[in-house]
């Protein structure tokens, strides 16, 4: 319902945009040239063609449209695909999907098969040459013997009889299928089809891909005729064309080969003669009929496949036009959808999951996405406080008296301060996968440019800083972070240590350099006259120098978060209990695709989220960039 | 404008068309497996005893989890996955992949996955439940997981309080000797042997088969594939099985699969010494028979690691099948 109005509502503003844009052409006063950056300005309604598009193609990749018009034709076309499926075993014996019989496809390998192995053991010159007589010989007659198969004269009038049998059976099924009153069930059949229809959840409901059991008479009718063509592609397959002629010759090629393998020890004269006989069952399985034999079976099934596709009516153009590059296919009585169906969820069922799992008492393993936890302030105030502050205050810790309590003293009391051990308000605190990952982010960048921008202006301004350090930061920041990460985690652990320290790796290689690019790039002149107004070293950094090297550092900040981002995630993949990494990781594993695409979703969210804060601290703080 | 929206309908045609044309003719067989996981079947593999017998050539690739494995078949990059875990197996045919299992690959005791808990946490068996509230690194989704989740259960402790760390086995037993993770779940020979250094068993390889523990690896088979080529199927399942007969016997070279399985010697020996493979006849009688044991364990798998969008088949004989056995 929703997608519906969504899909028309971005239909009509695509339209809308574009007609505006149009007018707007023809109205628009303009005297820029080409190549004026006037030109590419404003143009909002552009961006929402764009993102029209974007979602037109979701919505539509993913089927959602089909779902949200035509929300019966996905159980409908299940039943078509168990037609499919039951036909598909016959269906290969002919040229109806290959381009071969497949008794021709399997004669014509064998021949070269049984060929190649006559060649192979000629010229073995391990082989004695008795043996090697014995072995062609077998081939020989199996070679032979194929013509037994495919001959029209020994065919048995019971095989006959059985694919006449069937060929009827077929031919029925073609007649009643178009009519009203196919399929015939009893009233048994009907009552257990309905028992099944009450529990049965639509489509794309959660746990429930695409329901199974037909809810509309189209649908029963492909059911029931999925249920006929299995019956018979099974008892075609049961059937061999194992005539008297064959078993004659085949049985002689068995006892041949026995007599040769009894008293056989192991070695090369045995692998070979398994291999013959291998090749002489291959032969035995293999459905190979004489060449006009099953004519009319081929017809019959071509016949139904007519009727079939006929009966689909609608479902044939709506499979074509809305389920783009796949279909329902059916494995048994289950039904899934294959194509981009599977991998692209659709944006409804996306929604969904995604709103499902924001509810903090859901989220992802027990883990909420984004909430709040209240926590103690003490507990803050004693992760802050290094606890060493206890052991430099004055006097010793207590010591239990003799009535078995302790008394506390001044030391004991700043102890339970600097540890958190006291009783505190609570405050708010955010937690959760989302926060977590933002987090780790957060630190990693934060202390990556309070040690990083420090270094670099001093890397950028001394001699023996920029030589000393330059090793150092070469070597390191040419090498791409994650090659560091398996390091990192032995070394830091697995907890958000390793991973900050990770990121702090990142953000630090690119502040160093781009603080000292801005450092050094400062304009000589600018420096000279705050010299000749008797600035001090200090005044110089702070007045000139740094605000001239802002642009260099902020576009390094916005470079480094990019940066930060790809490595959290893969660091998350490595060793993870929370996180957007980690949920993605696990839900591949449990092949979740609304999850990984979530999980994909939020990123470039909190991605866009952090680029759009610096671009504003940018125009904010530096609105002379970019202006000389 | 107009070149935009002839590219885009273009590329919509192409998409629909390229579809329509997913059959084609079996021209190879490509087959999954995994490396430092010796089987019988190997030497088989080194000496192209597969492809004489199917009579197109195999093309044979290694993975490095059965989720993978899972991934390539319905891409339609696999059509065979052998001694794929019954783990990644339920989780694959939860989520409605069109897979089916026709045979048993290995059986295994749990000294080839354990869960190996630290000696520097001071935990066992004995007072299990500490381990609620600690670090535990688990390859979520594998046959660990599966014994990761048993073994809680054997011992006492609840699954659901420890903080799984989804980590690989050999990640996992780095954790442990660094004193990160309090237990570490793991398969494979080397990962194992690292993380003994720092740690011993939760269950030793006895309790374990007591309390009902072991693993299964199965082969799998996708739908098409199976409805194409039945003989194929059928083939592939009786030659391993004749170098099974042929392990058991005695006479496997075990050079050649041990080379193929990129082990040593003495590992492969060790390895092979803890796996079972089942002949036709015990597989039917004792695993795929209803109410056997594969059925039973394909039934707890499927609701332990069922979730609101993958939920548990109600009857997992649907995706077995016993035609192909020989």
């Amino acid at each position: 319902m929703i997608t519906g109005f969504v899909t028309f509502f971005t239909i009509f503003a695509v339209v809308g945009a574009i007609l505006y844009g149009r007018r707007l052409i023809k109205t628009e006063k303009s005297d820029a040239v080409f190549g004026n950056p006037e030109r590419a300005k404003g143009g909002i309604h552009w961006v929402v063609v764009g993102s029209s598009f974007l979602l037109l193609s979701w919505l539509y990749y993913s089927w959602d449209i089909a779902k949200s018009f035509y929300p019966k034709s996905a159980n409908e076309l299940c039943q078509v695909a168990k037609v499919n499926e039951s036909l598909l075993s016959l269906k290969y014996l002919f040229p109806i999907v290959e381009r071969q019989h497949k008794s021709t496809a399997i004669i014509k390998r064998e021949n070269i098969n049984i060929e190649d192995k006559i060649i192979l053991i000629k010229k073995d010159s391990n082989l004695k040459s008795e043996d090697k007589e014995i072995f062609i010989n077998i081939l020989r007659n199996t070679k032979q013997m194929i013509p037994s198969l495919t001959d029209e004269r020994y065919i048995e009038d019971d095989t006959k009889n059985i694919i006449n049998e069937l060929t009827i059976r077929l031919n029925q099924l073609t007649k009643n299928f178009p009519k009203d009153s196919y399929p015939d069930l009893s009233e048994e059949e009907e009552n257990e089809i309905n028992e099944g229809l009450n529990k049965q959840l639509g489509w794309g409901a959660t746990g429930m891909e695409v329901p199974p059991l037909p809810e509309s008479k189209i649908g029963l009718k492909f059911h029931a005729a999925a249920a006929e063509l299995n019956s018979i592609s099974d008892e075609f397959f049961e059937m061999r064309n194992h005539n008297p002629e064959y078993l004659r010759q085949s049985e002689a090629i068995f006892i041949e080969i026995k007599e040769y393998m009894d008293g056989l020890e192991d070695g090369l004269e045995l692998d070979y003669i398994k291999d013959i006989k291998k090749l002489v069952r291959r032969i035995e399985y293999a459905s190979i009929f004489p060449p006009n034999t099953l004519n009319e079976l081929e017809n019959a099934i071509r016949d139904f496949d007519k009727v079939q596709n006929n009966e689909q009516g609608n479902l044939r153009i709506i499979d074509i036009f809305l389920f783009p590059a796949g279909t329902i296919v059916a494995s048994g009585p289950q039904c899934s959808e294959a194509g981009p169906g599977r991998w692209l969820p659709k944006p409804s069922d996306t929604f969904r999951i995604f709103g499902e799992m924001l509810k903090p008492s859901v989220g992802y393993k027990m883990i909420p996405m984004l909430w709040y936890e209240m926590m103690g302030v003490n507990k803050i105030i004693g992760f802050i406080l290094p606890d060493w502050i206890a052991d430099i205050m004055p006097g010793k810790y207590p010591v239990h008296n003799q009535d078995g309590t302790v008394d506390p003293n001044f030391k004991s009391k700043v102890l339970d301060i600097v540890t958190g051990e006291f009783e505190a308000f609570k405050i708010p605190v955010p937690t959760g996968h989302i926060w977590d990952s933002f987090l780790r982010v957060f630190l990693g960048l934060t202390l990556g440019i309070i040690l990083g921008v420090p270094l670099g202006l001093f890397m950028g301004l001394n001699r023996f800083a920029k030589g000393f350090f330059d090793p150092m930061v070469e070597l390191y920041r040419p090498v791409p972070p994650l090659a560091w990460a398996p390091l990192v985690i032995t070394v830091f652990g697995i907890d958000n240590l390793g991973k900050v320290f990770l990121l702090f790796m990142v953000s630090f290689s690119i502040m160093i350099i781009s603080a000292r690019a801005g450092a050094s790039g400062t304009q000589l002149s600018k420096i000279h006259a705050a010299h000749s107004l008797g600035a001090n070293k200090w005044q110089i950094i702070r007045e000139v120098i740094f605000p001239n090297s802002l642009p260099e550092i902020l576009t390094g900040i916005r470079v480094a978060v990019g940066m930060c981002w790809g490595t959290l995630v893969a660091a998350e993949f490595l060793a993870g209990t929370t996180g957007i990494g980690f949920v993605e990781n696990v839900a591949r594993k449990y092949m979740q695709y609304e999850v990984i695409w979530i999980t994909i979703f939020v990123m470039g969210m909190l991605g866009l989220l952090f680029d759009v804060t610096i671009r504003k601290i940018i125009d904010k703080t530096i609105p002379w960039r970019g202006k000389g | 404008m107009k070149k935009i929206i002839s590219l885009f309908l273009g590329s919509v045609v192409a998409l629909v068309i390229s579809a329509s044309m997913a059959y084609s003719a079996a021209t190879q067989v490509r087959v999954a497996f995994f490396l430092e996981w010796a089987t019988p079947n190997q030497e088989a593999k080194v000496k192209k005893v597969f492809d004489d017998a199917l009579g197109v050539p195999v093309k044979w690739t290694n993975f490095a989890t059965g989720g993978e494995m899972t991934e390539a078949m319905l891409s339609g990059d696999i059509d065979i996955s052998y001694s794929q875990g019954l783990t990644p197996f339920v989780n694959a045919v939860n989520a409605k992949a069109p897979i089916k299992l026709v045979d048993i690959a290995v059986t295994y005791g749990m000294g080839n996955t354990t869960c190996i808990v630290s000696n520097a946490s001071g935990i066992t068996k004995a007072n299990a439940a500490q381990l609620e509230g600690k670090k535990v690194a688990v390859p979520v989704g594998t046959m660990a997981d599966y014994v990761f989740k048993e073994t809680m259960k054997v011992v006492g402790a609840d699954a659901g309080k420890v903080t799984v760390v989804d980590m690989n086995p050999e990640d996992g037993s780095a954790a442990l000797q660094n004193g990160d993770v309090a237990m570490a779940c793991l398969f494979g020979g080397k990962s194992i042997e690292n993380a003994l250094k720092a740690g011993t068993r939760m269950l030793s390889v006895k309790e374990a088969t007591d309390a009902g523990i072991s693993g299964i690896d199965i082969t799998s088979v996708t739908n098409k594939f199976l409805k194409e080529n039945p003989g194929m199927v059928r083939t592939f399942v009786e030659i391993t099985h004749e170098y099974n007969a042929k392990f058991r016997a005695g006479k496997s070279n075990m050079n050649i699969i041990a080379k193929d399985a990129a082990m040593d010697l003495a590992g492969t020996k060790k390895q092979m010494g803890g796996f079972g493979f089942p002949d036709a006849a015990e597989i039917k009688s004792k695993y795929m028979n209803k109410g056997g044991i594969l059925m039973k364990y394909l039934d707890v798998m499927g609701n332990m690691f069922a979730t609101a969008e993958n939920p548990a088949l109600k009857n997992y004989s649907k995706v077995v099948t016993t035609k192909y056995l020989p």
